[in-house]
């Protein structure tokens, strides 16, 4: 608040404002404070009163302002310094959820590739399924904790999961006595993990990444400082007022405290902008490329379910492989923001000559090799070209989500302790204020 | 002079209160608005619209007369036919889920059955090797629309001929005799000896774009349930969604066969069901060239051994193949 300009002559007679008739309190102190307000009222305007009460009055507004633009400052940089915290947070919980998203789906095409193999499945596609589906289950224990917000959608999640697994199973038992309601089972697992679970991760996602966004703004708290500005302003204010009303114009104690203040505001103003450039490059770099990558790991293993699925439905798998195709143009465009050195490009593209082959294949008529090149662990077959793929970009992403989380946790690191100092400043200053102002009072008796 | 102080007063609260609330503002932690759950779209209820009534006629079995003998691959003129050819395979609608008659072998990845074995028949007379089939795994839903659109040139798909097919596709002759009944769940009362009429109020399954659903449509009492397949349907009773499923005795044989709590009712036939092999409407030479086929098959012995195959176990050896009807 900037300090009143004008010069209206204050002269109130003691407890008048009150109504009380004066006189009837004992004018000391220890009068004035058991007599209740009336009293304290009485003593404030006799300390206010006249000049030397102005400078009382406009000495304690100065003081006011310095602890003001103090905790301002403290307060903008602890808010940028938390908010990095949440937006770091919110970074893990996005990457968390995508790696569930990707799991899900990563289970679902091992499943459906082992049944189209037919006979029993090998041990290592069952371990594969059984990683991917505990990585689901504790990545769901996982950021229910991490996310309250999120508890309540996890655990319907969670819930569908387990109905997903619960068919798997049931399709496992009827594959084994070889009986065809399986593929029903199976079918039916599928399509209800599409329908009802991978739409609530995908929600569960997206609502992290708005959060993270948001915080990613909330980091520039430089906003708050304009008060601080106002307060500066106040007490320069303050200091001409002095210096017309003495007619000495410098006063040092006053003069170091606007200057302090202003170091400390200078010094807060390029932390949190500091704070808030490093956020927006992480944001715009390694969060962008971790969730990019995120969607491309997500669209290539639907897209291998979905090509498993086509080959289950003989013939009939029209939709699905309209589905693989979608992936595909979502896979491209991923990768061509992210992959800047084009070797997942090239994995990808192994992949996808595979598939091509499978699908000209199964057209000719041919379904029995189709289904080997596209279940083949061979080199160029679609399982090994795939499997490349998907670990490649399961490391990149990886990295990328991990750099995004340590490189925000590290940002606001130093704020708390500039905060320490600004506070320190902030009382100092509020030191040099009242002894500048108690030198004027002194001199003007 | 009070309003001046008042003034002040209001100043410093008003200080007081703005840096209280930054205060706050950088201490106390974000809470989030709640994650929403998807809108699920409600849904939509399955058509239980009654069915047309099947325009009567008494000539439904009756297909064109076979050729007097197959003719070598160079004899063959007919359009339809000289594709086939000219692609070296005959595509054919089957099912993968018809326990007996179409169905996907667990083990072997492969799909075997009555129907896939009267289909490799077909493609040993055209080309001289059973192998040269693409089986496309279709519902029955598919079978009318894929054959009118020639996306598939046969359908081997336990397909009942009737008056109302006979307007959209052709067929070769009767080459199996079904009959629709019931099979339900063994926790029924009196399970054993159920017919549709007494399944009052229960959830009775059967296939879309089947005859058998539009025999059940037609039945009072029972509560309509449906689903993509007949194993669809048997899904649906051990999920506990339907109480009874409703189908020709060979496709409900299959079905009992994966599920030792069911039972097919003692209730005699409701209806008869000839099986044709369904091609395209104007295919007319080829549905005389699988006539003959049908017929070389019965006259040899395949027939029954095709059936033995396959039937013998649960529904008893071969009786003699139903009598074709030409002169369409």
């Amino acid at each position: 608040m900037s300090a009143p300009t004008t010069n209206i002559p204050v002269a109130i007679p003691a407890g008048a404002s009150s109504g009380a008739p004066a006189g009837q309190h004992p004018r000391t102190i220890a009068g004035s404070l058991s007599g209740g307000v009336p009293g304290a009222r009485g003593l404030a305007s006799r300390l206010l009163h006249g000049t030397p009460g102005r400078m009382r009055l406009f000495g304690l507004l100065g003081v006011l302002a310095a602890l003001l633009l103090g905790a301002i400052s403290v307060n903008a940089l602890l808010a940028s310094q938390s908010a990095v915290e949440r937006a770091a947070n919110n970074s893990a919980q996005v990457v968390l959820a995508q790696s569930i998203h990707v799991d899900l789906l990563r289970a679902d095409a091992v499943a459906t590739n082992a049944f189209l193999v037919g006979g029993l499945e090998s041990p290592e596609s069952r371990a594969k399924y059984e990683g991917a589906m505990g990585r689901v289950a504790a990545g769901i224990a996982k950021a229910a904790a991490a996310q309250p917000a999120d508890g309540n959608a996890l655990g319907v999640l969670s819930q569908r999961v387990q109905t997903y697994a619960a068919l798997v199973e049931q399709a496992r038992s009827n594959n084994r006595l070889g009986l065809p309601v399986g593929a029903q089972y199976l079918t039916q697992a599928s399509t209800g993990l599409r329908a009802d679970a991978i739409p609530i991760i995908t929600q569960v996602v997206e609502a992290n990444e708005e959060r993270a966004t948001m915080e990613f703004e909330r980091s520039n708290s430089s906003v708050q400082l304009l008060v601080g500005v106002v307060s500066l302003i106040g007490l320069v204010a303050l200091a001409v007022w002095l210096a017309r009303r003495t007619r000495r114009y410098l006063n040092p104690s006053l003069t170091g405290a606007i200057a302090l203040l202003l170091v400390a505001l200078f010094v807060t103003a390029t932390v949190i902008t500091g704070i808030s450039t490093a956020t927006r490059d992480v944001s715009g770099g390694d969060y962008e490329r971790a969730v990019a990558l995120a969607n491309v790991t997500t669209a290539a293993n639907d897209a291998r379910a979905n090509e498993s699925l086509t080959l289950i439905k003989r013939g009939s798998g029209a939709a699905n492989e309209a589905a693989w195709k979608t992936n595909r143009t979502a896979v491209d465009a991923g990768l061509a923001k992210t992959d800047h050195s084009g070797e997942l490009t090239r994995s990808w593209q192994a992949y996808v000559d595979a598939h091509v082959k499978v699908r000209t294949l199964d057209n000719g008529g041919h379904w029995d090799d189709a289904v080997k090149l596209s279940t083949s662990t061979a080199d160029g077959g679609a399982a090994n070209t795939f499997d490349t793929f998907d670990v490649a970009v399961t490391q990149a992403r990886d990295s990328a989500g991990k750099a995004t989380v340590t490189t925000l946790e590290g940002l606001g690191g130093s704020a708390p302790l500039v905060a320490v100092v600004v506070a320190l400043v902030a009382l100092v200053a509020s030191w040099l204020i009242v002894r500048g102002v108690g030198q004027r009072i002194e001199e003007y008796r | 002079m009070s309003t001046i102080s008042s003034t002040l007063r209001r100043r410093l609260s008003t200080l007081v209160a703005v840096a209280g609330l930054g205060a706050l503002a950088g201490c106390s932690g974000v809470t989030y608005a709640e994650t929403q759950l998807p809108t699920t779209p409600a849904p939509k209820p399955s058509s239980s619209a009654p069915a047309v009534a099947a325009p009567t006629c008494t000539n439904a079995t009756q297909s064109y007369d076979p050729l007097p003998s197959l003719p070598t691959r160079a004899d063959i003129s007919d359009g339809t036919m000289r594709k086939i050819l000219d692609k070296g395979f005959i595509t054919v609608g089957v099912s993968a889920d018809t326990y007996l008659f179409g169905a996907r072998n667990a083990f072997t990845g492969g799909i075997e059955g009555f129907d896939i074995d009267m289909a490799r028949a077909v493609a040993k007379a055209i080309f001289g090797d059973a192998s040269k089939v693409q089986l496309r795994v279709i519902t029955a839903d598919d079978r009318k629309p894929l054959l009118k659109n020639r996306e598939i040139d046969m359908v081997a798909r336990n397909m009942s001929m009737t008056c109302d097919r006979w307007n959209d596709i052709g067929f070769s002759a009767e080459y199996y005799r079904s009959g629709q009944k019931v099979l339900v769940s063994k926790a029924l009362p009196g399970a054993k000896d159920l017919t549709l009429a007494d399944l009052k109020g229960k959830r009775v399954c059967a296939p879309n774009g089947t005859t058998s659903l539009a025999k059940l449509q037609q039945v009072k009492g029972p509560v309509v349930v449906t689903a993509g397949t007949h194993t669809g349907c048997l899904v649906l009773l051990q999920q506990g969604k339907a109480d009874a499923i409703t189908g020709d005795d060979t496709v409900l044989a299959g079905l009992a066969a994966q599920d030792p709590n069911t039972v097919i009712t003692s209730a005699k036939a409701i209806t008869v069901e000839p099986y044709g092999l369904g091609v395209n409407k104007a295919d007319v030479y080829l549905a005389r060239y699988l006539n003959r086929v049908i017929a070389d098959l019965e006259a040899d012995g395949e027939w029954k051994t095709i059936y033995n195959r396959w039937l013998a176990a649960p529904l008893g050896p071969a009786p003699a193949p139903p009598t074709p009807v030409y002169g369409r």
